[in-house]
């Protein structure tokens, strides 16, 4: 199925990019930031025929990446955080590429992308590819455009993608399920809102970060986070509670340090990206299944009733339901036990 | 995960804009109500943020890979600054990229930005709708191209 060639009206649709995927691809693998840009808005419009070519073609790279998930409330830092924190690895030599989610209007199905600007001139200056992603209401959407982004960002050859979520529902436990390592970020007085967090993300975080230590009652927000650590089993990783100010680039070092070194735990139990590989192992089926049953299947079954193999001609009058339903069953019953 | 909405026709992205403000000019009211407005719309939307340099602009638009680069100038400078812009895409072989301009820009200056590709050049009192549909219709232009449609 490799040689398999695109529909003709899909190559219109895409033209440009179908006569330059090559030059796209090395493009990705050269990291070469508008060739990475253009990929992901491949694998960004829901094409599926489109992103499997570009997928395919991109195929696996040399670089395994650690993927980072940073999340939590609006407001709290995590944009600023990440630019400090991706400048701060480059300074240290560890190559990283950013993705940042924001939420659409579930009405208008606009977006105020609004995570870039906070961030921008750290990634300037450090020269790290960032991209910002609408989440269209969408969670399967969304998730199938981040996993393709993340193995754009991969094969680009960098060694940490970071990715920031809106910090809420379920479409963001969908992301921090590519993650390899979840980071909470919180702050000073956030009192009640500490308890709604609790419930779900609290449960899957690997390191928890303080932010806005410059702000009052930060040494007690810390103490109230340990605790909750504290009562943790001891036999796995130890959650890490980690203070971090934006005005001071040195207080990043204690984050950098603690997302290595889940990363080396991760690695010496192999189970780095395992979760990933499965989510894009999940997606890929999805797809195959979906392509399957709408094209291969569909006209198997037509030829299988027309040649009278399957329920006969006879059911003519028959609602058209029950004749689909009958032959998919049938079909099902023969081929699946 | 759902499979949610089917997928086997393909779904494109809504228009995506870059607003900006690529020179010296604290006016930013109303590049805000513009983002506001082509949110609404249903567009999805950055902006640049205060001061950022062409250079700076260009490379937000290709790493983001918007259809249009929203530019608004009220301190007078577009003529040279706007230019900067379009020349610099031109150097870097960027074609399908809209350039839409607006803020004070007498009438005089419109045809010298329109030669350059700078269409709009909507100063105040402009009604939103005819700012929306104009950025729609050079969105949806700038993706045609990206599709190799031309
Ligand atoms: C409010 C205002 C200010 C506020 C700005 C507050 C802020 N954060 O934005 C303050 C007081 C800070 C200010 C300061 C100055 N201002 Co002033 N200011 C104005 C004023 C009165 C209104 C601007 C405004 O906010 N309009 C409301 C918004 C919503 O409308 P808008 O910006 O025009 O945008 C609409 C359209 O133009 C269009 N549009 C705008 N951009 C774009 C982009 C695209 C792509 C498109 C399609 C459409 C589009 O759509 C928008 C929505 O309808 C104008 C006069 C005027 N009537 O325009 C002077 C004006 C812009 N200012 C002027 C000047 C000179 C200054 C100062 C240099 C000093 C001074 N003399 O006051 C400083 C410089 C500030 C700086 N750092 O750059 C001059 C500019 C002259 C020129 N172009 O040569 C003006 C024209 C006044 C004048 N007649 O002299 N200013
Ligand atoms: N005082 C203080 N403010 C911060 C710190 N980090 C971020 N902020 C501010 O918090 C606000 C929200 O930041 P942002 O990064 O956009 O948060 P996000 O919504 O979680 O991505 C901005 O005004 C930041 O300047 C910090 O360490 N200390
Ligand atoms: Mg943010």
């Amino acid at each position: 199925m490799s040689g398999k060639e695109l529909p003709k009206q899909e190559k219109r649709r895409w033209g440009r990019i179908e006569t330059n995927i090559a030059d796209l691809v090395s493009g990705v693998k050269e990291n070469k930031f508008s060739s990475i840009a253009r990929a992901i808005s491949m694998v960004e419009d829901e094409d599926p025929l489109l992103r499997k070519d570009i997928l395919r073609k991109i195929g696996t790279s040399a670089t395994k990446a650690h993927v980072i998930g940073i999340t939590g409330p609006p407001g709290i830092g995590k944009s600023t955080l990440i630019g400090n924190l991706s400048s701060g690895m480059m300074a240290r030599g560890i190559t990283n590429g950013v993705l940042a989610i924001d939420a659409s209007s579930p009405f208008t199905g606009g977006s105020l992308l609004g995570n870039r600007i906070r961030m921008q001139d750290k990634l300037r200056e450090s020269h790290v590819f960032m991209r910002s992603l609408a989440n269209r209401g969408e969670k399967g959407g969304l998730s199938r455009s981040a996993i393709g982004a993340v193995r754009i960002l991969e094969s680009a050859g960098n060694q940490e993608i970071i990715i920031e979520t809106v910090g809420a529902g379920q479409a963001d436990l969908d992301i921090m399920n590519l993650a390899d390592t979840i980071v909470l970020v919180l702050a000073p007085g956030l009192g009640d809102e500490i308890q709604a967090i609790k419930a779900g993300i609290m449960e899957i975080s690997h390191i928890f970060v303080i932010n806005k230590m410059d702000r009052e009652g930060a040494y007690f927000a810390m103490k109230d986070i340990e605790d909750i650590v504290s009562m943790d089993d001891h036999s796995g990783w130890k959650r890490p509670v980690v203070g971090t100010t934006s005005n001071d680039n040195d207080s990043y070092n204690g984050l950098i340090d603690a997302i290595l070194s889940h990363r080396k735990y991760l690695e010496m139990s192999n189970s780095l990206s395992v979760k990933r590989r499965y989510m894009e192992l999940e997606t890929a089926l999805e797809d195959e299944i979906n392509e399957t049953i709408t094209s291969k299947l569909k006209k198997k079954l037509l030829e299988e009733y027309v040649s009278g193999k399957g329920m006969g001609h006879d059911r003519l009058d028959d609602d058209p339901f029950s004749i689909a339903e009958d032959l998919l069953k049938n079909f099902l019953e023969y081929s699946i036990e | 995960m759902a499979a949610g909405k089917n997928q086997s026709s393909s779904k494109q992205r809504p228009p995506k804009i870059l607003l900006a403000k690529p020179g010296i000019d604290g006016h930013d009211r109303g590049v805000l109500v513009l983002a506001r407005a082509f949110r609404d719309a249903g567009m999805e939307v950055l902006y640049a943020g205060l001061l950022p340099t062409p250079e700076e602009v260009i490379d937000t638009a290709v790493n983001e890979d918007v259809d249009v680069i929203a530019m608004s100038l009220l301190n007078g400078a577009h003529l040279t600054v706007f230019k900067r812009v379009a020349d610099l895409m031109k150097e870097r072989g960027i074609d399908d990229i809209a350039l839409v301009g607006g803020g004070t820009i007498p009438e005089e200056d419109k045809p010298a930005l329109e030669a350059l590709g700078i269409t709009g050049n909507y100063g105040p009192g402009t009604p939103l709708s005819t700012i929306i549909e104009h950025v729609r219709k050079r969105a949806a232009e700038a993706r045609e191209k990206k599709m190799g449609q031309d």
